[in-house]
């Protein structure tokens, strides 16, 4: 493959991918991916990624991704969950996934994070700014067949809620995971 | 990448080899799917895309209507935009173009679209820092911009656009296995 003299960097890429730049030179760029075999190769890795990263299932999702995955016919079982009340799901063959929903008082809520604990990791996940629902007072956990093989114990989800510029902590959510 | 010149792959009669033909669908199919994943949001809109796309410009190569063959790479692109165009007044009526389009192409070509393997990339995205996930998943699946991003997570739009980068240049290299 011959080596381009003016490769599209990274950067422009992904404004390209995101909207993000202007509309004539989005169109330069693409008339340009589509003649350098070299960009061209970046181009489809980077949307290789982009599309691996849309269909990926993050332990938090959004309600709309919840609609949009029942819509698609994704069997869930949906699990109700409070700070500090230990609840219990079953994954049977019934269902592809489960989903927790984490209730709390959330409506002046500007921002929340969730750590994910489990103790054989080195440290927790902490996933920031994570999707949730302040009129429901909702945030969904995703939970996939596949982490059953990822420990032996269940974990722990610590809730933070950012309101008015203060951290507050919401409480831990323990759910008890039975895999069929 | 190994794929020849438009001015190998369309002869000088314009009769365009099975061969040959299979070839020209090697080079462009992922440029193809590229740009439909970027303006269509769908995989398996972006698949049909190649399917009608492919098909589209081998039809006009065979019938001699292309008029510069050194911008063979033009034509595709805007056939590109022309069928997405079309798809997105009438995804249904396009869906069934591209399911009968596949008759057309050369014999046994399938198109070759990889996928990034989920697992890795699961492994991949915990292996980020928080905020780098944080806005990689905001971005592709939330479609958030780097103003919304930046909002939420009280950083600015630049600061998003940096950690962006760096995250998705770590993420591609890693889904490769060349980082763990």
């Amino acid at each position: 493959m011959t080596a381009c003299s003016r490769p599209v960097a990274l950067e422009t890429l992904v404004a390209w991918w995101t909207g993000e730049i202007a509309s004539d030179e989005a169109a330069r760029v693409e008339e340009h991916l589509f003649a350098c075999d070299a960009c061209a190769a970046v181009s489809e890795r980077f949307a290789r990624l982009a599309a691996g990263l849309r269909e990926h299932l993050p332990p938090i999702m959004s309600s709309a991704q919840r609609d949009r995955l029942l819509a698609r016919g994704t069997r869930m079982r949906l699990t109700h969950v409070d700070a500090g009340v230990e609840a219990s799901a079953f994954f049977g063959p019934d269902v592809d996934l489960l989903v927790h929903v984490l209730r709390a008082d959330l409506f002046r809520a500007q921002r929340v994070d969730v750590e994910i604990v489990i103790p054989e990791w080195p440290q927790p996940l902490l996933c920031e700014a994570v999707p949730f629902d302040a009129e429901a007072g909702e945030i969904l956990v995703c939970c996939q067949r596949h982490f059953e093989h990822m420990s032996p114990t269940d974990p722990v989800f610590r809730v933070h809620a950012v309101e008015s510029g203060q951290r507050r902590r919401i409480g831990e959510y323990l759910v008890r995971h039975i895999w069929r | 990448m190994g794929c020849r010149s438009p001015h190998d792959v369309v002869r000088e009669d314009t009769v365009v080899q099975s061969d040959d033909e299979r070839a020209f669908c090697e080079k462009f199919a992922g440029r193809i799917h590229a740009y439909g994943l970027r303006h269509l949001r769908d995989g398996a809109c972006a698949q049909d895309l190649v399917q009608h796309v492919l098909l589209a410009v081998l039809q006009a190569l065979r019938a001699g209507s292309v008029e510069d063959l050194a911008r063979v790479d033009a034509y595709v692109l805007g056939t590109c935009r022309n069928a997405v165009m079309d798809m997105r007044r009438g995804e249904a009526r396009q869906r069934r173009v591209a399911q009968q389009s596949s008759a057309g192409l050369p014999e046994s070509y399938e198109p070759s679209l990889p996928r990034v393997d989920r697992t890795r990339l699961e492994d991949c995205l915990r292996g980020l820092e928080a905020r780098e996930r944080a806005v990689v998943l905001a971005t592709f699946l939330e479609d958030r911009d780097a103003d919304e991003i930046g909002r939420t997570l009280n950083v600015s739009a630049g600061n998003v656009r940096v950690i962006r980068h760096r995250a998705i240049a770590h993420l591609l290299g890693c889904v490769e296995g060349e980082v763990s």
